[in-house]
């Protein structure tokens, strides 16, 4: 029996398939969810989100969200989540610079909350494309 | 001649207002397409929030719920808030969504208003009510930003018991060309009675005290953004329609006046040759 997998963000449904594993990193931890686990709701932290399919594995960038296990159906609702062969390197970089300086500069409190999501999205996104590169060559 | 000039003028200026329209149109079509998208992959997003967020809170008692969902004690007092368009010039819509504010003010006189918007910003303030703030609602996609500052507000009214609930009036995109005004209750959070019909086998890590503020959090937010959307949605969804409607009938009266001017025209011209003609005859019987 196979795992339905759910990746919904606010802009659209990321990711629905039928999935053998998937890795997520939650609040307590890193987890690993396979068929017929027990029902769960946790939350994710944002990190990089490993969905495996046969002999094939699929890397996602993802930041904060809930996921939720139910009957081999596994939801998550992600603020954001980006297929690690969908991140656009350049970007990602530049989104990064920008965050930095915007926080370096003198900004209001909601301007650098806005900077600060951004730069750990960017730094998230990077860290994934690089890692999944790597594993491609 | 002075009837023919001014009715030259009169097609002129119809023939501009039907440019002026075409391009508000094809504006509002451009806007649309991105706003329904929005809207309509949002939709499903807030779905799955609320059924996550309503199977955990039917887990814990009433006692240990978050202030969200707890009815505040006496007073009854509704901080609402609006949402409209910036701009008119799209049907009935705002008219629309007036009317069901001053419905709504008639039978919850104690209330409190937040206005995005400026076309029910005057109507608010007619209402002699307390104005917490007035916002622009913009002339683009909003940004979830716009939410985090309305939050902020919410929060402070509600959980210090200033107000007992929190609505939304605002329109929903039902399709392209048929928007409705609608009250949306937003806090405190309802769920419906009975439990969600899943195995009570379900863990959650943290806890289920500790989950639930930031997954309410997250869904008032997302609540909140989703209508500010639909809002958004409808606001292009009725321009598109009323600019089309606005196009037709100018170039209708431009048709019709075209006709006008063409008779007139030609009687001008037949005329001319009555004359010359009897001038002629004239002449050749004198001599």
């Amino acid at each position: 029996m196979n795992l339905l997998l759910e990746i919904i963000t606010p802009e659209k449904v990321v990711y629905k398939d039928e999935v053998n594993e998937v890795i997520a990193p939650t609040i307590n931890g890193e987890i690993a969810i396979l068929p017929n686990h027990i029902g769960l709701l946790t939350q994710v932290n944002p990190g990089e989100l490993i969905i495996k399919k046969g002999t094939t594995a699929q890397y996602l960038a993802i930041t904060g969200g809930f996921l939720e296990v139910e009957n081999n159906k596994i939801s998550i609702l992600a603020d954001y989540a980006v297929k690690a062969q969908d991140i656009e390197v350049a970007r990602a970089t530049e989104a990064k610079k920008r965050a930095e300086k915007i926080m370096s500069e003198k900004a209001t409190d909601n301007e650098l909350r806005i900077a600060q999501a951004e730069m750990i999205k960017a730094i998230l996104e990077l860290k994934v494309a690089t890692k999944h590169k790597r594993r491609a060559i | 001649m002075a009837n023919l000039l001014s009715l030259k003028r009169r097609i002129r200026a119809a023939q501009n207002v039907s440019k002026t329209t075409r391009a508000m149109q094809m504006i509002a079509i451009s806007k649309l397409k991105k706003a329904q998208n929005a809207t309509l992959s949002g939709r499903p997003y807030v779905e799955k929030l609320s059924y996550v967020a309503w199977n955990l809170s039917s887990r814990l008692d009433y006692e240990h719920t978050h202030e969200y969902m707890k009815k505040t004690d006496g007073k009854n007092k509704s901080l609402v808030l609006v949402f409209s368009p910036d701009k008119g010039l799209c049907g009935g819509l705002v008219t629309n969504l007036i009317r069901e504010i001053i419905n709504f003010d008639s039978s919850h006189p104690n209330s409190l208003y937040i206005t995005f918007g400026k076309k029910t910003e005057s109507v608010v303030a007619n209402l002699k009510k307390e104005l917490v703030a007035s916002f622009k609602f913009g002339t683009t996609l909003p940004s979830f930003e716009m939410v985090l500052p309305i939050v902020k507000i919410i929060d402070e009214y509600f959980l210090s018991q200033k107000v007992s609930n929190v609505k939304i009036i605002s329109t929903s995109f039902l399709s392209v060309f048929s928007q409705k005004p609608k009250i949306t209750s937003i806090l405190p959070v309802e769920f419906p009675k009975e439990q969600a019909s899943i195995s009570s086998f379900t863990l959650f890590e943290p806890s289920p005290e500790k989950l639930l503020p930031p997954l309410l959090r997250h869904f008032l937010e997302m609540t909140i953004y989703q209508q500010m959307l639909e809002s958004f949605a409808s606001e292009q969804g009725a321009r598109m329609v009323a600019m089309q409607n606005a196009t037709d009938n100018a170039l209708e009266i431009v048709q019709d006046l075209k006709l006008e001017y063409n008779k007139g025209r030609q009687e001008k011209i037949t005329n001319e040759i009555l004359d010359i003609g009897g001038a002629a005859s004239a002449f050749a019987y004198e001599h």
